[in-house]
């Protein structure tokens, strides 16, 4: 006799799933395809997987997680309640938000993204409605608040921060006792979580709970304004960082630091360039700088050393030691940050002196980490990383790619932002271009995923050689001697914003396949290292500036990513950013970073002598080794043979 | 148990190319294991001695160079002459210093007139040698190219930066051309896409890896020339096939060890066998390298390394 089958509802989405007797309504949520939180993995330790049982019967292990109020209510654990009737099972709020929010992030990154986690942010605010002091109860304002957060929230243990205990006396009294009190969960090295009252405010202010993600790119700085209580990107921006101006790689940013009072300013123009985001952030969303609570910052190890003031200068000398691969939260207006002295700054761990926070701040967001399938990721930026590896390993390379993919060191490059060319196609018979910019605005600039399909557009119509060199032969007027060379017009000066032709020069197209050439070549000598062929790759995660696309078949036909199947490519637009803000939604993933951090093994490769030849050998469109990229050839082939067909006809 | 000696596994072949016009042909490469590996393979031609004539600029040879050309020093053709009649050189490669824009800057037509003459005059393949200077290659190997039509002279050397404009010129005019690349396999193999792209025939190509004299880098050059022998015999590399020349007499006569006379330095010895033997070693590192036209310059030199290129030369029964 067949086991009996039971029909079970969930609400509010109204789901419904037949399932055998005696499962637990978790896995019945599972096989719903409905979400419920479950930190503890199912075993009726954390309580998260509360639901409210609208109709129907369970079976049920006592838990201390449920009061008995909540149990009479109906309330039950998914995890521990078996199915013996026909159901229909709420899902609260808590557990919806939650799974709307992890929604939004997987849509966000594609077809990737970090699993298993609650949204719990590091900050909290909570509202207490206190008893005036009395004469009867004239107990200290500090052990008041103390008191009510015991009696309301059953909070106590908490650190507090002087700040507050200066502050608190006003505050208390400036509404009769009502206020709000924020209080971060700071986690440490050890995994420990300490609780910290960071704030108090008068009145109600929970409706205001923000915090700001940031990465800080050796060429740009990227960041976002979240509203913690929705989860929601409220805004997003981007500006150069201000530092390019004394260097356009790390190395020469730390020669600079060790002028005199060179870290220093620094220090302030990486500070600035945060600020510029925040001013442009707060002015697009209309929300008060005293609003933010929190800023987590993702950035390669000499940027996040910089910001913080520690002096980079050992990163630069073999055997190259970054100061430290954790670094405790610090006071964010302490270093300059224009923001309430109450926010703290969070900086994420990182592994090498080259391989910093940033991508260990991707790869958590990517969940590269949480699956078996073998994965190739790469950060596509000024610092390039790469990083090979599943859940069970990781290996780390960081290659000096140069600022080309952000559009830094191109004659008319941009960042990606409105009015950048980000796509390009070229008509192979009259050499015109088509383009597409970012919002569709006249254009402005070309950013990195623009110059990536100018160059392989360009390369495909025979308008340069494989080695770069434009094909001056050729009759179009677009292709002209200007001043840096040979160059082609993308734009004319009346098309554009800017008022003037919009180019792409020999050197531009040098730089970027300068650039291409480093990452292909790290990530050639890294799967070396350990024995994997570019096609035992399952999955191949891309991050970067490139604005809202990279067109991956470009990218494949300039020799920047491997010539395997194209359906294993996801992009997944800033990773370091998506990181960051996802420790701002959930301390499951601050715990994650430091896990991730500490998994990953880095390999040198500023002594390798094989990624030397390696990276000669991918300053080549495609590459030098022609069968690692069969299909480029063999496109480029047909192109050159109708070409030498015409020229010699 | 009998010991079995190891064989390497070849899956590739150096291009088999035949240099000069039909009456005075010779050919190079066509081998199929490393260089003198005559127990795995086939090596159907011994490496190819070019002898050099200089158009001017020979004041400066250490006087052991000069003195085996003294009558002829003013006359190319003649030189060219004296070199295949008397010391069996079996290419002549005119080395067209006069056209050097920092020295005596001479024009391309008087430089294309005088390749055609010197290539008129012999009856052995000739091979015309720029003087690295793009812009003026450029312009003097395309007239040598229109001048010598017809008579499949070699030119070179072709560079990145020109290879197109010369290339296109050797295309038209039907002449092989030298591949010339600073001492790095990738380099060297990027240039050859390029050629084959340009539309240059995959027997119209020689490739000058750049060598140097012992004493000024020649193990550099070695380990880059192996590699290419390795890719393209063991890895199939097709890009890397082609037959290798070496203008190796020009580096090492002007190396102070061959140019210091007894005199200024007697520890250093008698400057005449010095001379020789530099050029000769040197030649001969290069040969084993896998160089298959090797560009030299005295008589006694060349004496000295075909009698040894002849010993090597056995092929197994």
């Amino acid at each position: 006799m067949s086991i009996k089958k039971y029909r079970v509802i969930f609400l509010p989405e109204n789901l419904e799933v037949q399932i055998e007797k005696g499962n637990t309504l978790l896995e019945a949520a599972l096989a719903a395809g409905v979400h419920i939180n479950a930190s503890c993995g199912g075993t009726g330790v954390c309580g998260t997987c509360k639901v409210k049982i609208v109709s129907g019967d369970v079976e049920n292990e006592p838990s201390q997680k449920l009061t008995k109020a909540e149990f009479a209510k109906g309330y039950r654990l998914a995890c521990h309640s078996h199915i013996i009737s026909d159901l229909t099972v709420g899902i609260l709020p808590e557990s919806r938000l939650d799974n709307a929010i992890q929604a939004r992030e997987n849509a966000l990154l594609a077809r990737v993204s970090t699993l298993n986690w609650k949204y719990s942010p590091p900050i909290q605010k909570y509202y207490l409605e206190l008893p005036s002091a009395t004469i009867d109860d004239n107990t200290s304002d500090i052990s008041r608040i103390r008191r009510g957060l015991k009696q309301q929230f059953d909070l106590e243990g908490l650190l507090i921060d002087f700040d507050v205990i200066k502050k608190a006396p006003q505050v208390l009294r400036e509404l009769g006792f009502k206020i709000t009190i924020t209080i971060l969960n700071a986690l440490e090295q050890d995994d420990t979580c300490l609780r910290r009252i960071i704030n108090v405010e008068a009145g109600d202010t929970r409706e205001h709970l923000y915090a700001l993600a940031v990465d800080i790119g050796t060429t740009t700085v990227c960041s976002q304004l979240l509203d913690l209580n929705r989860g929601k990107i409220l805004a997003n921006t981007i500006v150069f960082n201000k530092q390019i101006s004394y260097g356009s790689d790390v190395i020469t940013r730390i020669a600079y630091t060790q002028k005199p009072e060179g870290l220093l300013k620094l220090q302030k123009l990486v500070v600035d360039s945060i600020n510029e985001t925040i001013d442009n952030l707060l002015i697009t969303c209309n929300v008060d700088r005293n609003d933010i609570s929190y800023i987590s910052a993702a950035g390669n190890t000499v940027m996040q050393q910089i910001l913080l003031g520690l002096d980079p200068k050992y990163i630069r000398l073999s055997p190259y030691t970054p100061t430290a691969n954790f670094i405790p939260l610090v006071k964010a207006a302490e270093q300059g940050i224009n923001v309430g002295n109450q926010v703290y700054l969070y900086t994420f761990p990182s592994v090498s002196s080259y391989v910093g926070g940033d991508i260990v701040s991707g790869v958590v967001a990517s969940g590269m980490y949480q699956r078996n399938k073998l994965t190739l990721y790469m950060d596509l930026g000024t610092n390039g990383e790469i990083v090979i590896g599943n859940s069970d390993w990781m290996v780390t390379a960081s290659c000096s790619a140069g600022p080309a993919f952000e559009g830094g060191g191109i004659k008319c490059g941009m960042v990606a932002m409105n009015g950048a060319i980000q796509d390009f196609a070229i008509d192979p018979k009259t050499l015109e271009p088509e383009i597409k910019t970012i919002g569709d605005a006249k254009p402005r600039g070309i950013c990195g995923s623009g110059l990536i399909s100018a160059i392989a557009g360009f390369m495909l119509a025979g308008v340069i050689g494989q080695n770069g060199k434009y094909n001056n032969q050729l009759k179009s007027k677009r292709i002209r001697e200007g001043t840096d060379g040979w160059e082609y017009v993308l734009a004319w000066a009346k098309e554009t914003q800017i008022g003037q032709d919009i180019v792409l020069t020999e050197i531009d197209i040098d730089n970027l396949i300068r650039a291409k050439a480093a990452m292909y070549a790290g990530c050639d000598t890294v799967s070396r290292s350990v024995n994997i062929a570019c096609a035992d790759f399952k999955q191949v995660i891309l991050a970067g500036n490139f604005g809202s696309s990279l067109n991956i078949e470009n990218a494949i036909t300039i020799g920047l990513l491997p010539d395997i199947p194209r359906d294993r490519f996801v992009f997944i637009g800033n990773g370091s950013l998506s990181g960051a803000r996802l420790v701002n939604y959930s301390q499951d993933i601050s715990q994650a970073t430091l896990r991730v951090a500490r998994m990953m093994t880095n390999i040198e490769l500023s002594e390798n002598n094989e990624f030397n030849q390696n990276y000669i050998a991918a300053m080549f469109l495609p590459h030098t080794d022609e069968q690692a990229f069969p299909s480029v050839t063999k496109a480029l082939g047909n192109h050159i043979n109708s070409i030498q067909k015409s020229e010699g006809g | 148990m009998a010991i079995v000696i190891p064989k390497t596994i070849y899956n590739g072949k150096v291009k088999e190319i035949k240099l000069g016009s039909d009456m005075q042909a010779v050919s190079v490469g066509g081998e199929n294991c490393f260089p003198f590996y005559l127990f795995e393979g086939a090596m159907p031609h011994k490496p190819v001695i070019a002898m050099e004539v200089w158009d001017s600029g020979t004041e400066d040879w250490p006087v052991a160079a000069l003195e085996p050309f003294k009558d002829v020093i003013s006359d190319p053709a003649a030189w060219a002459n004296k070199c295949i009649s008397e010391y069996g050189a079996e290419m002549i490669c005119l080395q067209l210093v006069s056209t050097d824009p920092n020295g005596m800057n001479r024009g391309a037509t008087e430089a294309a007139a005088l390749a055609k003459k010197v290539a008129d005059a012999i009856n052995v393949p000739l091979i015309v040698w720029g003087t690295a200077n793009i812009e003026k290659d450029t312009e003097v190997l395309r007239a040598v190219a229109e001048a010598c039509q017809g008579k499949n002279i070699i030119l070179g050397p072709l560079e990145e930066k020109d290879f197109k404009k010369i290339g296109a010129a050797a295309i038209g005019y039907h002449q092989t051309v030298i591949a010339s690349s600073p001492i790095d396999i990738n380099l060297a193999k990027q240039l050859n896409i390029l050629m084959g792209n340009l539309g240059i025939p995959e027997n119209a190509l020689l490739m000058d890896p750049t060598v140097s004299s012992i004493g000024y880098g020649i193990e550099y050059c070695y380990s880059v020339m192996e590699r290419i022998r390795a890719a393209g015999l063991t890895q199939s590399d097709d890009k890397l096939q082609y037959p290798l020349i070496c203008n190796i007499s020009k580096e090492t006569w002007k190396a102070k060890e061959a140019k210091v006379t007894e005199q200024e330095d007697p520890l250093m010895g008698d400057a005449k066998k010095r001379g020789i033997l530099l050029e000769a070693m040197s030649a001969l590192i290069l040969a084993l390298a896998g160089g298959n036209i090797l560009v030299m310059r005295h008589p006694e030199a060349i004496k000295l390394i075909k009698g040894i290129l002849d010993e090597l030369y056995v092929p197994s029964k």
